[in-house]
């Protein structure tokens, strides 16, 4: 027995020992070595993995993508992979599946905080080696640094989301306010109207523990002019003066009352439900709530007005978060002709003004906004966008979910009051720092 | 319960004893039946409803229209079909390689003298109970390593190692209890111990091989864990990671997701019904216990 | 051995008896023969379950030791540290995850163990149609985890859902059931009690159908009350199977994944967040290969105690069952 034990136990670990071997050595080259760029003449199908968009219709907007590509490049397929609708499963199936060495999907479609993650790991082709120079100039230079990770460019963009501040324009004029230039003019103005009773609360946003608070405090933070990394992406500079201000507004809004002390526990879909039953006077969400406050039946139609989110007092406004999702191509496609065809169609001009003409997404392409296409349109948050200046989040760390945890759970306990700014500040500067060093859980 | 305390007379004992308890039984067993069945009789409703009417309130209690949408749904955009081959050909496979390798061991750890079983037995146990999450990383690197990911053999292997000490324990206990005469009688005519076990033991081991075969089959035919990780690809989905990752323009579409669900479990459940004599009475036998 | 439906296959008439005595060549060298035989044939299982399960779990106690990275093909070990401990136990998450999944093994093996005794005594005590409730209960048992989790999930939803409507009928006010962190669990336990005390009850009544009626009827000529004789005459000598019915839900209930993975994905928050998906979600999600593997080796640590620490006090009921 014990001797059978230790012959088992040996081939055991020999056996772990190669195949440890095996993965130490494996150098990583770049895995579409030798394969074609050019589309490809005779017929080829590539998968396309994507969750469910709504063109203006409600419709799926996928089909029609395919539809406007496959007009254009005959010879290409592309077959539709529908991903699992939530984000994080969404994520965690594709990382699995990409990992695994699998050549499917060929293209996919990711939010923007990925690339970080994803060039690290070897999950996304590095594109650089693709396309011109100068190629990216044509997106805004936010967006290709949200798009970039270790190695370059790793995702086309597709369509960015971006934030805006939306006001009550029916009760600014009944009280003959002007729609507020400061963050400051806002808590005023915001105080005045519900202290007259005419809404509940002064100004929503989303204060909840998740992503999404990350997104707002960043937005304050770019406001009062600081960051949460330095230039180079490795300090932590989120502790600073700017930091302070920052979150002592978003504390005092709190405070005094004029956000509501449930705005802790708010998601987009909640801040949005008190705006539109006409509970709060000003807004801060993403641009579709545009066509929500405007719905036919819509308490607040026709009476809500949008404009980019202002800045604090002596200091620059019209920051906004910046949201999206980008097409990634898998480094095991065998297809690589036909992925970069079908990934540079929808960040192209092709692409871009099909997404235009058939939904309600911003496109990425900056000269898309400008086209006579977008003009018709006539829509104040399409017509608004090229005036904001994006503020990415800090994902081009490999380990930006755990950044961004350190980052929200803190502000999400300095608003609500259960520990000081100060504290706050320093304890998320402490978090994201073990969180660069991939050293969280 | 207090006509126990009556004279012991035997037969008017039993039926003093039981006829108190009588509805309290069949209360009891109706109550059971109706807990088990009605979430069981839910599923198979829904599957047959329209989208608007599962996402009814109030909900109804039958399909007022009762339609094959969802399994049109299930077996057309979904591939429902495709993840039944995946998980027939793995959970069978796997089966007979768990049986056929536990008849061997589980023989030895009965009958011959193998040192240090006791130690083998209870390592056995702790590997049959050990927490997938354990092992799925390394696995994953491994079979990666090896090209085995979305597979049937990437999944079959580490379905066989996993499972096979639990049918090794389960046929080890149900062969100690069969009587050795037979394969004394055999080894003195002369039939080496592997002749002996296939034409002797192997007969009578039938209903400890069935039990280990329903335990393996059942437990490789519901796996989740692994098969999301090691065969997340679609073509190499079994049924419960098709049903988890079901798309569609729902959020969660339940209608494909229970009509999936019941071409899953109804052939199964036939196959329980069928067989839920000799299952019984080997899941019954102690042999699950130990 | 008795069983419920049909009897265990007759001991044919004993051949070898009429073998008579033909002597068996040197005792020793046929003991060592049937020995050779014994590790040959214990031998393949030893090495598939050995090579695939412990190199893992070896392979995973070295991982926990790293920062590993993914490459196009494959994997790269970049240090050495032992900073995912250090992590580990600095993280309120880590924490959190072992509370719930502690928590939620007690309850739910408690209140299965309860309630699969009870319909084991129940079924015991049944006549007609014994056959045919027990097929029923083993279809939950043999349900998909996954698709028994979609069913809850649709029975608790918040607009629709069985659950929901009723409570709304009774309560006049309809609960979130998966959105506050008390209901989630709640919730995510009736769905595991659902589907696993049929199993525990299969056991349990194996067990009863096996006591030594001898006993029942002395207690009853002792003049014992029903209560009486369950506790101080049926529990005991239902001590072993038991034993070993709490010990497997024990370790599978701390393993649990798929429930929460469909039904809450761990939330409301990390209110169901237990530590196999915490696990998960560390390994696939944030691919944080190093500190999930530190997860995964705590974890089998604690199911090792666990069942090591079990063993000690079922000893004397397992060996037992060994030597029978």
């Amino acid at each position: 027995m014990t001797l059978s034990r230790r012959s088992l136990l040996a081939g055991t670990l020999a056996g772990a020992a190669t195949t440890a071997l095996a993965g130490c050595g494996s150098a990583n080259t770049n895995p579409v070595a030798g394969q074609s760029t050019a589309i490809p003449e005779k017929p080829t199908t590539i998968t396309w993995w994507c969750h469910r968009l709504t063109d203006r219709r409600n419709r799926d907007l996928a089909p029609l993508m395919i539809d406007a590509f496959e007009r254009r490049h005959p010879t290409v397929k592309v077959r539709l992979l529908r991903s699992p609708s939530d984000t994080d499963t969404n994520r965690t199936t594709l990382t699995t599946q990409i990992a695994s060495g699998s050549p499917t999907p060929d293209v996919y479609l990711g939010d923007v905080v990925w690339p970080g993650q994803f060039a690290h790991n070897s999950l996304a082709l590095p594109l650089d080696q693709f396309v011109p120079k100068d190629y990216w100039k044509r997106y805004p230079a936010a967006l290709i640094e949200a798009c970039s990770g270790e190695g370059g460019v790793h995702a086309f963009p597709f369509f960015i989301d971006q934030s805006f501040l939306f006001y009550r324009r029916d009760l600014l004029d009944k009280h003959g306010l002007r729609v507020p230039r400061s963050w400051e003019e806002l808590a005023d103005s915001a105080a005045r109207v519900r202290d007259s009773g005419d809404v509940a609360s002064g100004f929503v946003w989303q204060g909840s523990v998740y992503e999404g608070l990350t997104v707002n405090f960043t937005e304050f933070l770019a406001d009062a002019g600081g960051s949460v990394l330095g230039p180079d992406g490795s300090a932590v500079t989120v502790a600073g003066d700017a930091g302070e201000r920052a979150l002592t507004y978003l504390r005092d809004l709190v405070a005094t009352g004029v956000s509501p002390s449930a705005v802790t526990t708010y998601i987009e879909q909640d801040s949005l439900d008190a705006f539109l039953n006409g509970s709060s006077l000003f807004l801060r969400n993403w641009a579709y709530a545009w066509a929500a406050a405007n719905a036919e039946g819509a308490k607040t139609a026709g009476r809500v007005g949008v404009v980019p989110r202002p800045g604090f007092e002596g200091r620059d406004g019209a920051h906004s978060g910046l949201g999206g999702w980008s097409a990634f191509i898998n480094p095991h496609t065998e297809k690589l002709g036909a992925s970069l065809a079908f990934a540079r169609f929808l960040a192209g001009d092709g692409g871009q003004e099909a997404l235009l003409r058939e939904s309600s997404y911003i496109p990425a392409l900056s000269a898309a906004l400008d086209s006579p296409l977008a003009r018709r349109l006539n829509s104040p948050v399409i017509d608004n966008a090229r005036k904001l200046e994006l503020v990415p989040r800090p994902s081009s760390t490999p380990y930006y979910p755990k950044v961004s945890k350190a980052l929200y759970t803190r502000a999400n306990s300095a608003i609500g009051g259960s520990a000081s700014v100060r504290a706050s500040l320093s304890a998320m500067e402490t978090e994201v720092r073990s969180a660069l060093k991939g050293a969280v859980l | 319960m207090k006509a126990m305390n009556a004279s012991p007379g035997t037969s008017r004992a039993v039926r003093r004893r039981r006829h108190p308890w009588f509805n309290l039984v069949n209360l009891g067993a109706l109550i059971l039946v109706v807990v088990t069945a009605l979430p069981l009789y839910w599923m198979a409703a829904a599957s047959f409803k329209s989208q608007e009417e599962i996402g009814a309130n109030p909900p109804t209690l039958f399909p007022t229209n009762p339609t094959l949408d969802n399994y049109g749904d299930a077996f057309g955009t979904n591939s429902l079909g495709h993840y039944l081959l995946n998980s027939t050909v793995v959970a069978l496979s796997s089966t007979a390689v768990v049986l056929g390798l536990a008849l061997f061991a589980g023989y030895a750890l009965a009958r011959l003298p193998v040192r240090g079983s006791g130690t083998i037995m209870v390592g056995l146990l702790m590997i049959s109970v050990f927490p997938a999450i354990a092992v799925v990383t390394p696995l994953y690197l491994v079979e990666r390593s090896l090209g085995l990911l979305n597979s049937h053999l990437g999944l079959i292997i580490p379905y066989v190692a996993f499972h096979l000490p639990f049918a090794v324990w389960i046929m080890r206990n149900s062969l100690v209890g069969l009587p050795r005469g037979l394969e004394e009688a055999a080894e003195i005519d002369g039939a080496s111990i592997t002749r002996t076990l296939l034409s002797v033991v192997l007969p009578l081991a039938r209903p400890g091989l069935f039990t280990a075969g329903v335990f393996t089959f059942t437990a490789t035919w519901t796996e989740f864990l692994m098969a999301i990780t090691l065969n997340s690809e679609d073509s190499a989905r079994t049924v419960p990671v098709g049903i988890a990752l079901f798309g569609s323009e729902y959020s969660i579409p339940y209608g494909a997701i229970f009509a999936g669900a019941m071409s899953a479990t109804v052939p199964i459940a036939i196959l329980v019904l069928v067989f839920r004599r000799s299952i019984i009475s080997g899941l019954t036998s102690g042999a699950v216990k130990g | 051995m008795k069983t419920l439906e049909s009897a265990p296959p007759e001991a044919p008439p004993n051949r070898a008896a009429a073998a008579g005595g033909k002597s068996r060549g040197g005792p020793g060298s046929a003991r060592r023969q049937r020995a050779r035989t014994g590790w040959a044939y214990t031998g393949p299982t030893l090495f598939v379950v050995g090579a695939v399960t412990i190199f893992p779990i070896l392979f995973s106690v070295v991982l926990s030791f790293t920062s590993v990275r993914m490459t196009y093909d494959g994997f790269r070990i970049e240090s050495f540290t032992t900073g995912n401990y250090a992590a580990l136990l600095q993280s309120a998450e880590w924490r959190e995850a072992l509370l719930f999944t502690v928590f939620y093994t007690v309850v739910t093996v408690f209140a299965e163990l309860v309630l699969g005794t009870l319909a084991a005594l129940i079924l015991e005590r049944l006549g007609a149609g014994r056959g045919w409730i027990m097929a029923l209960l083993l279809v939950p048992w043999s349900l998909i985890t996954v698709v028994s989790a979609q069913l809850w999930g649709y029975i608790y939803d918040a607009s629709y859902g069985l659950a929901t409507w009723f409570f709304d009928a009774v309560l006049g006010h309809a609960p979130v059931i998966l959105g506050t962190p008390s209901s989630a669990v709640g919730g995510m336990m009736i769905a595991d009690i659902w589907k696993t005390t049929p199993f525990v009850a299969i056991i349990v009544l194996s067990g009863l159908v096996m006591l030594d009626r001898d006993v029942f009827e002395a207690a009853e000529i002792d003049g014992l009350g029903a209560w009486s004789t369950f506790w101080r005459v049926t529990l005991p000598q239902l001590r072993p199977v038991i034993g070993i019915a709490v010990l497997f839900r024990i370790l599978q209930a701390f393993g649990i994944f798929d429930l929460p993975f469909v039904l809450t994905q761990g939330g409301p928050g990390t209110a169901t967040q237990s530590l196999a998906i915490l696990g998960y979600k560390t390994l696939f999600q944030n691919l944080n290969m190093g500190p999930g593997a530190a997860i995964a080796t705590s974890t089998a640590l604690l199911v090792l105690v666990c069942c090591l620490l079990f063993l000690r006090a079922f000893r004397s009921q397992v060996s037992e069952g060994e030597l029978r």
